[in-house]
């Protein structure tokens, strides 16, 4: 084939004059490597967004006693939420379908017999189990009548049940929490480990009334979760909760909340974190590199054709039509951006391996950031090609061989 | 089979026009080997561009084996000259990074139909011209003279109609310059039409009729009755330099 042919002397012009041939993949390579992380690395942290979003709940409203913008575990010492703020949000804002309210508190020794661990203590209402969806393998949850009793009964981690009571069955046995004993009665599910490296599994549920009375001897809690029904109303209801919060606390602007209201939103606004900036940065690096590779490529094409005069009128004098000519000169620059969003590509996905490891972040590889690289190079190459390939053509063998 | 009737070229540059081919006609049969003659500015590569195809008359005829190329277009002229016109030029114009055998294949890639033979073809026309323990030679490895016999190669891969050689040892030193007239007569033997444009007469009369060109017209249309011998030639300047 006359193309094939035709191709075969661009490629040999490329490798006869590799460092020519370098500088004129330089742009593609930066550019596509750029683009292949930018990719990896935003599949990688939507992937990370999603796990943190359904861990959190996609339905699930939470409030925190104390202000702060960052999403961490309840402060200690902060006496503003009450247990009466989340009869007034059950009371006063609609759409709330389950509403669960508790303590918990990191610290107090947990024994049983001559056992002792450390373990996160939480008093909740009955509420906790489906809000958290979190129930019970062995034994019973905590009910509404352990509530209205004050019962002395827990529910263990699996964690610290182990831990405790090693392989023995911990059901109807007892553990002493600070000056308190309580009957097990019941263990949880499995967790595993949080997203901050702390282990779900090492806790101890007691009914809230039972918590806030008889152990922690007080009359705030620090935590109430909601889920609601519907999830586009997520955002709205949590503004209604913040604003009647900030009445019943009597905040007034420019005063901060006393408290915190999370949603799914926030909690992938935080996991999204740095990754955006990175991705709006890398995004201006692969545009900017793939049209100065660009103009680059064409200036060196261009000078090339100017030097290749003799070279080109040579061709034209034993038969090259301008078409072939033209040809020719556009193999090259696609070679040029093809060779280069593979090595680009290459670089980028070394780049993204690389920088998984180092910032411990998720990179996702797929076949998409290939595919568009192709693309661009395709573009780039025709686009940036032509216009040197028209000229070459376009040479008068008269002139040319003079 | 090639036949030139009232070729005017006309160069118009800032409106002032300057004429420099007149009324030029003439006749060459198959076989013949010609030279054309004149001192520079006579239009004499005005005249080789045209028989060359490689540029238009503004008037006249130009019928190349029956084929007036006055009426076709750059695509059928580039085809016209890669089957038809093998070219010598007195730079060589070989690429550089090639070898002698590319070099010499090059026209093939323009061809309408690349021949599965092209690589022995390549290596018969360079041991036609002596060349053949030189095939992967580039260029720059090679002396003029084996330059401009690569360049003889390449101009008859293709088997063309016409060897057209523009001033072919203009470069060369004597020795290389007789070595490749003697290719030229060998060819002109085996019935090649050749013709060979010059300024220089002792070059001109290795042909077998002599076209000068004045002021871009005919002025003499010659036989020549007895055409040097290059090998003869050749042979002088290997014995003198024998005895030095």
């Amino acid at each position: 084939m006359r193309v094939l042919r035709i191709a075969q002397e661009g490629a040999r012009a490329l490798a006869g004059h590799k460092l020519r041939t370098f500088f004129m993949m330089a742009g593609t390579i930066v550019g596509i490597a750029a683009l292949t992380v930018i990719m990896a690395v935003g599949k990688g942290t939507e992937q990370k967004v999603m796990k943190r979003v359904n861990a959190f709940g996609t339905h699930v409203i939470m409030i925190t006693a104390g202000g702060g913008k960052g999403f961490s575990p309840p402060q200690e010492g902060v006496t503003t939420l009450r247990p009466d703020d989340a009869e007034a949000i059950r009371a006063q804002v609609p759409g709330i379908e389950l509403l669960n309210v508790f303590a918990m508190k990191r610290g107090p020794p947990v024994k049983a017999g001559a056992n002792q661990t450390q373990a996160v203590v939480t008093a909740t209402d009955q509420n906790w189990h489906e809000a958290w969806d979190w129930p019970v393998t062995d034994g019973e949850p905590i009910t509404d009548e352990d509530q209205a009793t004050m019962a002395r009964v827990c529910v263990l981690g699996t964690t610290t049940a182990r831990e405790l009571f090693g392989d023995q069955n911990p059901i109807g046995e007892y553990v002493q929490v600070g000056n308190v004993r309580f009957r097990v009665k019941g263990v949880l599910q499995t967790r595993g480990v949080s997203p901050h490296g702390g282990d779900f599994d090492s806790r101890v549920m007691i009914p809230l009334s039972t918590g806030l009375r008889r152990l922690f001897n007080q009359d705030h809690i620090t935590n109430i979760r909601l889920k609601v029904g519907d999830s586009s109303r997520l955002t709205q209801l949590g503004e209604e909760v913040r604003q009647l919060l900030r009445r019943r606390h009597t905040i007034t602007p420019p005063k901060e909340d006393d408290f915190s209201v999370f949603t799914a939103a926030e909690v992938a606004k935080e996991a999204r974190g740095i990754s955006r900036t990175l991705t709006y940065l890398l995004s201006a690096l692969a545009g900017l590199s793939l049209l100065v590779g660009g103009i680059v490529l064409m200036n060196i094409l261009l000078i090339s054709v100017g030097e290749r005069k003799k070279e080109i009128g040579l061709r034209r004098a034993l038969g090259a039509t301008q078409g072939d000519i033209f040809r020719q000169f556009l193999v090259e620059s696609l070679s040029v951006t093809i060779i280069g969003m593979v090595t680009g590509s290459l670089l980028g996905w070394a780049v993204s391996v690389v920088l998984a490891r180092v910032t411990q972040s998720p990179v996702v590889i797929s076949w998409e950031p290939f595919a568009l690289a192709l693309a661009f190079a395709l573009v780039v190459g025709v686009f940036f090609g032509v216009q040197p390939a028209r000229r070459a053509a376009k040479l008068r063998p008269v002139e040319a061989l003079r | 089979m090639i036949e030139l009737e009232g070729i005017e070229k006309t160069y118009v540059s800032s409106s002032v026009k300057t004429r420099v081919l007149t009324r030029v006609s003439f006749r060459i049969a198959a076989g013949e080997f010609v030279a054309i003659m004149g001192a520079s500015g006579t239009g004499k590569s005005t005249l080789m561009n045209v028989l060359g195809c490689l540029d238009k008359p503004t008037a006249g005829h130009y019928r190349l084996d029956g084929t007036d190329m006055v009426n076709l277009d750059d695509d059928a002229l580039s085809h016209l000259r890669n089957h038809k016109i093998g070219f010598v030029f007195q730079q060589f114009h070989l690429l550089d990074r090639a070898t002698a055998l590319r070099n010499v294949m090059l026209p093939l890639i323009y061809a309408d139909q690349y021949p599965e033979d092209a690589h022995q073809r390549a290596e018969g026309a360079l041991a036609a011209v002596g060349l053949a323990d030189r095939m992967s030679y580039k260029p720059s490895q090679l002396s003029g003279g084996q330059q401009q016999r690569v360049a003889i190669a390449r101009a008859l891969i293709t088997d063309p109609t016409i060897l057209l050689a523009d001033e072919p040892t203009g470069n060369l030193d004597s020795k290389s310059g007789a070595e490749v007239l003697a290719i030229f007569q060998r060819l002109h033997r085996e019935d090649r039409t050749i013709i060979v444009v010059t300024h220089d007469r002792a070059v001109a009369e290795h042909a077998n009729r002599i076209i000068v060109l004045k002021d871009g017209m005919i002025a003499e249309d010659q036989p020549v009755a007895q055409p040097r011998d290059a090998e003869t030639e050749l042979a002088a300047v290997v014995g003198k330099e024998a005895q030095a």
